[in-house]
């Protein structure tokens, strides 16, 4: 098919959209005369024709070609959100949005990223967003794309992960024509998800379009973020604009996030001060740098301890106020907790015994005081329960903890006097010497198996380190959490690392990783992912999508063949009901036949080595495939790990 | 980590003396914590696994004899019971005798990049 010449006024479209977008709001569009007008239809070829009634007729109104459509406004709308990629597996009920991304779009900002699965695409807006702050964009049928993104979708509202999904959904049941086209179409699409999707809406025009694009973005964006949804029709997307002139899109509005109540912020302050030993525990709080830097502030403010409960990069680990590899130690001392955007506060004061009798047991002292600072306390949904057991804190203050860190280090400072000072410098010595144990215990604990086959965990993590240290590193995944990076890294900027999957639905990984890297590739860090065999398992065709697109990034197997977590789940049964472990690998294995991921990996166009068994091996096949990712390619080292 | 630690503070409670710890064959000791399944969690050197909660490092234990067969026969947390049935008298004696021939820790001095690491 050639391509067409600009004769129908598209780039005229585009341009006035352009403007308007400058402006964040207005009308959009200043050619419209005979925007709505079909252009001539194409002649007939010639042909015999029936008869000479026929022959004389004029032309059925039957227009064949357009000169705008509802897509080239909703792309526009997306370049004023400043949209840079939109992933997607490609749908007929989203065909008419896609060809004016790739065209009328220009195929950039919005950038058009193929995915292999729905699923895929979800997750690297979900990885994405975690480093960049602002969501892509993903396209996506409803019903069976719908259902195949719905597990990265219920990911990223557990993680609080802002992400912007557009639907296509075939709306007038009289314009279906196919089978497929019946099946692919839902009176209200969204149903499937609702519980796990922050905001959605349907629009009936392309006015309610521009409004609740603009409205998806506010929702999606203010804490507590989460997905938004929005479906829509077919024929909006595809069919001529009616009346242009007409269309305005909202400004887009600025959002300040909800910062914790002054008097309750005061109080907090003064528990802290007073407090002998307050610790701090943070899990989703940095967003930013400014998010870190805030936290180091308040921490050195007051010379406690902190823990890192993982859910963001929130503290340097190289800090002696880090103490989060002692959390049991901190926490049993405490007499003030401070939680924030903390997820699982019970799990974090309590031990929890998975046993015949489920136990819980405080680890905290009693009469410990217990504060939160987190912005879930504004979210209401119940069905799905990742809002975790309750905990009675003390005191809840209903805001955003980033936000409200600032207000939080003025009151404490205000409250230190000299006594304090000196009290907590002395706390300060004892917390230092603390990590510097700590730290001499780990590096031991890393020469165990040193030289074993298959690889150990602390060994693989110390060969890869050793090789990024002098990058931009930025950790953008690690499946099943191995601890070694957080006791062997310095991590000391929030892109160094995103946190996890949020609902702990495995397949996040692989993808989630790559959009991540994707946001990295643009400050040209260097994004390295810890992958699980059985996560890539789930959707190995994100690895087409890294090549594809020539995303930089180094995926590191952690190849113990097995859905691990599951065969000791299972063992641990075996062993509970008396029968022994000896059938514990009966559907928590991946082998016979063991998966070669490196040629899964090279049959897609990755750069890929291994298995590595021999751990002499590791370091040289490291350091060429990390010499490929630094060329701006992805690559993936296939090592053979003991499970744990 | 803190149920690990809880772990360790009882055992390491527990009075034991050299003269209770039989004689073990750590060959069959290494068969069996294989097979037993033991290095799923604990490792198959012994290092230890974080990420399963109480997970010890085992290698070279300095756990006495009593304690080691205490928390196979009625585990304190979430380990996995080793009944009799299980796992013999004669079979927990060479575990255990293959966890004290482990090589163990080496000095970090000479692994570089454990220390080049955190310059």
């Amino acid at each position: 098919m050639s391509k067409r010449k600009d004769a129908i006024g598209r780039r005229g479209f585009l341009k006035g959209a352009g403007a308007a977008g400058a402006a964040l709001g207005g009308t959009v569009g200043t050619s419209a005369s005979a925007a709505a007008q079909p252009a001539q239809p194409a002649q007939p070829a010639a042909a015999p024709l029936p008869n000479m009634a026929a022959e004389t007729m004029p032309p059925a109104p039957d227009p064949v070609q357009q000169s705008s459509s509802g897509g080239d406004f909703m792309v526009d709308v997306l370049k004023m959100l400043g949209v840079d990629y939109v992933t997607q597996t490609p749908a007929n009920t989203f065909r008419g949005l896609h060809e004016a991304i790739i065209n009328h779009g220009g195929n950039k900002a919005p950038e058009l990223l193929s995915c292999t699965h729905e699923e895929i695409a979800v997750a690297m807006a979900h990885g994405y967003v975690k480093i960049e702050g602002k969501p892509l964009a993903i396209l996506c049928q409803s019903t069976v794309g719908l259902q195949h993104a719905a597990m990265a979708l219920y990911n990223a509202y557990c993680d609080q992960a802002p992400v912007y999904m557009i639907l296509g959904n075939s709306v007038d049941a009289s314009k279906r024509l196919f089978s497929f086209e019946w099946s692919h179409a839902a009176i209200d699409p969204a149903v499937i998800v609702r519980d796990y999707v922050k905001w959605d809406d349907q629009p009936g025009s392309l006015q309610h379009f521009a409004e609740s694009a603009m409205r998806a973005w506010k929702i999606a964006m203010t804490p507590p973020m989460g997905p938004v949804l929005l479906s829509l029709d077919s024929e909006m997307q595809e069919n001529p604009i009616p009346n242009r002139a007409a269309l305005s899109v909202p400004p887009l509005t600025r959002v300040a996030f909800p910062q914790g109540d002054s008097a309750a912020v005061a109080e907090t302050a003064g528990l802290l001060v007073k407090a002998e030993n307050p610790v701090i525990v943070a899990d989703r709080l940095a967003r930013t740098q400014g998010g870190m830097d805030r936290l180091v502030e308040l921490a050195e403010t007051l010379q406690c301890p902190v823990i890192d409960a993982g859910g963001r990069s929130n503290f340097p680990t190289r800090h002696p106020l880090n103490h989060s590899g002692r959390s049991g130690a901190v926490l049993a001392q405490a007499d003030v907790i401070l939680g924030l955007e903390l997820n699982d506060f019970y799990g974090t004061t309590h031990m929890l015994s998975d046993r015949i009798e489920r136990r819980t047991r405080q680890i905290t002292k009693p009469g410990a005081r217990t504060i939160s600072i987190s912005a879930s306390d504004l979210s209401g949904k119940s069905n799905d329960q990742q809002f975790q057991r309750f905990q009675a804190v003390d005191l809840a203050i209903a805001a955003d903890g980033e936000t409200t860190l600032p207000a939080l280090i003025e009151e404490v400072k205000r409250g230190i006097d000299a006594a304090r000072k000196t009290a907590f410098d002395a706390r300060r010595k004892r917390l230092e010497n603390s990590y510097h144990t700590m730290v001499e215990q780990w590096k031991s604990d890393a020469t165990l198996g040193w030289d074993a086959s298959p690889i150990t965990l602390a060994r693989l993590c110390a060969e890869l380190y050793d090789q990024i240290k002098t990058d931009d590193w930025s950790m953008v995944g690690n499946g099943i959490r191995v601890t070694w990076p957080r006791r062997l890294w310095n991590f000391d900027k929030t892109y160094r690392w995103i946190g996890s999957s949020g609902g702990a639905g495995v397949g996040y990984n692989a993808p989630a990783s790559l959009g991540a890297a994707l946001a990295n590739r643009k400050y040209g860090r260097l994004s390295v992912s810890i992958q699980g065999d059985g996560d890539l398992m789930f959707c190995p065709g994100t690895l087409w999508t890294a090549a594809h697109h020539r995303i930089p990034i180094l995926y590191v197997m952690h190849n113990n063949r097995a859905w691990h977590q599951e065969l000791m789940y299972v063992q641990a049964m075996c062993n509970r009901h008396g029968r022994g472990v000896e059938n514990a690998h009966i559907g928590t294995t991946i082998d016979d036949p063991n998966i070669d991921f490196a040629m899964m990996a090279k049959s897609m166009g990755v750069y890929a080595e291994g298995p590595i068994t021999n751990p002499k091996d590791l370091a040289p096949a490291l350091k060429r495939a990390l010499a490929v990712v630094r060329k701006g390619q992805p690559a993936l080292v296939d090592v053979i790990t003991d499970p744990r | 980590m803190r149920k690990m630690l809880l772990a360790l503070m009882m055992m390491a409670a527990t009075p034991a003396f050299a003269q209770d710890v039989p004689k073990g064959d750590g060959v069959n000791g290494k068969k069996v914590y294989l097979a037993d399944g033991c290095y799923q969690c604990h490792g198959r050197v012994g290092q230890g696994g974080l990420m399963t909660g109480p997970a010890p490092i085992l290698a070279q234990t300095k756990m006495p004899y009593a304690a080691f067969k205490r928390q196979l026969r009625n585990p304190i947390n979430d380990m996995p019971p080793y009944p009799e049935t299980l796992l013999s008298e004669k079979e927990l004696a060479d575990i255990y005798a293959f966890l004290q021939a482990l090589p163990g820790r080496r000095p970090v001095k000479d692994i570089p990049i454990l220390n080049n690491n955190y310059n």
